[in-house]
């Protein structure tokens, strides 16, 4: 049997479930609505309308998308089992590892799509009020995109040993904090004197440093994201999809 | 199936290092958060920039924040609130949004808040020149102008825009308007440039009788800036200058 | 000789309930062994609890056993081999439901690894065999629970699989979707595939099964064979009564 036949089918069928899910189009209009508040807060910043606007929109791009990715990926293998899908999947020459990668591939793929439709909804608008293209405006989705993909699939992993939906939500909003803290964790830990610093430092391995796809921060230097923030990014997903591999092969339905 | 849990296990936390490993030489370009001296409404705002990874967003609300502090009455000496108006300093012709001047008189929060902006994001490169701006031509304290661009600086040591406005500082200081306009004319084609620079180097430049750089500038306000104030003065001297009505210097 | 369809040896089955101190056990199948033969149509009868939906799920490879060997023709559970075999209805199935039956088939068709010429005939074949081809162009939001049902088992036959392991298959249907499957069922052994039914209805299990085995508490408490329920006074009723008091 095609491994690859078998991945995609399960790809497609979560991808195109997601598209036809009612909050994908709420998400949507969401997007489209701070977007366009985003315009009025750009107003507010006078001649510095551009910034505020490309800033304003990529965070909002950013939360929104992270916001439905959380909640698909944390919901996607527990509403699978509730409603028995899975009898119907497992009960079919489907291995678990190829399922596992092709729900996470079809989790990625709805996070493309959300992160296209609203790049360019939100490059509309700027285009609306004569504004160009932000610096390292690709850059800076390609970084959000890494950046879901590892919280995406970290959530994987967590809803394979989470009690709902909620609880794997709450604990990957966790790590997409404290990932963000991570280059202060690392201050911190240059700073800290004995056990204090060890333990900042155990925790830099811990905690996935998700400021280096910020690639706009880097601005005035070159926003390329280097090879090693795509490597840390398949490292991180590869590992969470081990450890969801894991957890997947034991469980029983 | 079962049998290979451990295998499992092992291979996604070597992965995980990887991952880490590959990131272990990032280092934030951002001013570290000890760094930071929040004002305590502010405290919130800044928590929530350093979780979300959104340093810049929270930069430029940081920054319209300061225009709005910047555009509201005034705060004298004598703590009293007091509308911005009579005097108009050297070198402001106009008024700043929509009163009757460029931001003259005392704003006691405003170098803290400039400094805010660039501590939460050092990039945003146009607020340090705005900050530094307003405070030494607007409202006369060159000190805190310098050691705004100073700290601007120290995380963008290569940033020219800054050793600009810290030269026109030191000339307007030493009494020299020329080298002023002179240390300003570089900037003022750069998207960064604040416009109360721009008309700055518009009132020297008038100053000296060079009316058609003067014009040109005052153009240049007119076609880019968003500042109703600013623009309506600019419209104002194009139309003095095109009748040769140059009011005295 | 030929190989069962499927065998289970002295199977148990322990279900593990984490509690914040420690854990609570529960057995659900004790020293279980019993055969089904190739072509074979058996019935499961038992009360709830009995054990009877944790089998279907070890057949299935849905669930592992704690000690004891399952084997379908021949190979573990969670073999491709023995999955390719095996066409699974669980007691009601959940289909999206703004999706058409066709398009779910097609899904499950390539999950079960068929593939281009293949796989339109199949889905096609499928639901002409279950009765769904007047209802093609309906969203699955429009069917009824028979046909839900219907739709279950259309994807169970869809690789034509020679066992089917079907976990209540008449469950709240009327009285006619009840007929036409208990046809679908009797036409589908008479091609040669063996069927292993769970149900709460002795009456259909009368009607369908060449054997039944009555679970009682995760035991196999009786085998009763059609020859024997019809020359029993009182049927497979009184026995299964007999059997779970």
């Amino acid at each position: 049997m095609n491994i690859i036949y078998l991945i995609r089918a399960v790809a497609f069928n979560s991808f195109f479930e997601s598209v036809r899910n009612r909050f994908f189009t709420l998400f949507a209009v969401f997007a489209f609505t701070a977007v366009y508040a985003s315009l009025l807060a750009g107003v507010m910043a006078v001649d510095q309308e551009a910034r505020v606007l490309a800033d304003f929109g990529l965070a909002l791009i950013e939360l929104t998308a992270l916001a439905y990715a959380l909640f698909s990926a944390s919901s996607a293998l527990l509403k699978e089992a509730e409603t028995k899908t899975i009898y119907l999947v497992f009960s079919r020459p489907v291995p678990r590892w190829a399922y596992l990668a092709g729900k996470l591939a079809g989790a990625l793929l709805t996070a493309a799509l959300m992160l296209i439709v609203m790049g360019g909804i939100h490059l509309s608008l700027l285009a609306f009020r004569d504004f160009g293209l932000p610096d390292c405006y690709a850059w800076a989705l390609a970084g959000t995109f890494l950046k879901l993909a590892v919280i995406i699939s970290f959530a994987f992993f967590v809803s394979l040993f989470s009690t709902s939906a909620v609880s794997t939500l709450v604990i990957s909003s966790v790590m997409w904090t404290l990932g963000h803290f991570a280059a202060e964790t690392r201050f911190l830990a240059e700073q800290a004197p004995g056990l204090k610093g060890a333990a900042f430092k155990i925790l830099l391995w811990l905690i996935p440093n998700l400021q280096i796809f910020n690639a706009r921060d880097s601005a005035g230097a070159a926003c390329a994201l280097g090879p090693a923030v795509f490597f840390s990014a398949a490292a991180w997903v590869a590992a969470s999809y081990l450890a969801a591999l894991w957890m997947l092969s034991r469980k029983e339905f | 199936m079962r049998g290979r849990g451990l295998h499992l296990l092992a291979a996604a936390a070597l992965t995980w290092g990887a991952g880490g490993f590959a990131a272990r030489n990032f280092r934030s370009p951002f001013p570290p958060p000890s760094e930071m001296r929040v004002p305590a409404a502010g405290a919130t705002g800044d928590m929530l920039a350093l979780a979300l990874g959104a340093r810049r967003l929270f930069s430029d609300v940081w920054f319209i924040r300061l225009m709005q502090y910047y555009g509201t009455v005034e705060v004298h000496d004598d703590k009293e609130p007091q509308a911005r108006g009579a005097a108009e300093p050297a070198g402001h012709e106009g008024h700043h949004h929509e009163h009757g001047e460029f931001g003259t008189g005392n704003y006691p929060e405003f170098f803290s808040r400039a400094r805010h902006v660039l501590e939460v994001d050092h990039s945003f490169v146009a607020a340090g020149l705005y900050g530094a701006a307003s405070l030494a031509f607007n409202m006369q304290r060159a000190g805190e102008a310098e050691e705004l661009l100073r700290y601007g600086l120290r995380y963008s040591p290569r940033e020219w825009k800054y050793l600009s406005v810290l030269a026109a500082i030191g000339y307007s200081k030493a009494d020299n308007p020329a080298a002023v306009a002179q240390a300003i004319a570089p900037l003022l084609k750069d998207p960064d440039c604040p416009v109360m620079l721009k008309q700055q180097a518009a009132f020297l430049n008038k100053k000296q009788g060079n009316y058609a750089l003067a014009a040109a500038i005052y153009a240049d306000i007119l076609a880019t800036s968003h500042d109703e104030a600013y623009v309506n003065n600019a419209r104002k001297q194009l139309e003095l200058l095109s009748r040769h009505e140059i009011p005295p210097k | 000789m030929t190989v069962p369809a499927v065998l289970f040896t002295d199977v148990e089955k322990t279900y593990k309930r984490p509690r914040l101190l420690g854990a609570e056990y529960h057995a659900a199948l004790k020293g279980l062994s019993f055969e089904i033969k190739a072509g074979e149509v058996t019935g499961l009868l038992g009360l709830n609890g009995a054990g009877k939906t944790t089998i279907m799920k070890l057949i299935t490879g849905l669930l592992f056993p704690t000690a004891g060997i399952v084997r379908v023709f021949g190979h573990s559970p969670a073999d491709s081999a023995a999955k390719a075999r095996v066409g699974f209805l669980p007691e009601l199935p959940y289909f999206p439901p703004q999706i058409k039956p066709g398009e779910a088939l097609f899904y499950y068709g390539r999950l079960s690894g068929m593939a281009g010429a293949e796989l339109a005939p199949a889905v096609d074949s499928s639901m002409e065999k279950t009765g769904l081809k007047p209802h093609a162009g309906k969203r699955i939001s429009e069917f009824s629970k028979g046909m839900l049902q219907r739709l279950g088992l259309a994807q169970a036959l869809l690789h034509k699989p020679e066992l089917l392991v079907l976990d209540e298959p008449v469950s709240g249907l009327d009285p006619l979707a009840i007929h036409d499957i208990r046809a679908l069922l009797a036409g589908l052994n008479s091609e040669g595939r063996a069927i292993f039914i769970s149900s709460h209805s002795i009456s259909e299990a009368e009607k369908l099964c060449s054997r039944v085995l009555i679970m009682v508490r995760g035991s196999l408490a009786a085998t009763v064979t059609r020859e024997h329920w019809e020359s029993s006074p009182g049927g497979l009723e009184k026995i299964f009564v007999e059997a779970v008091k």
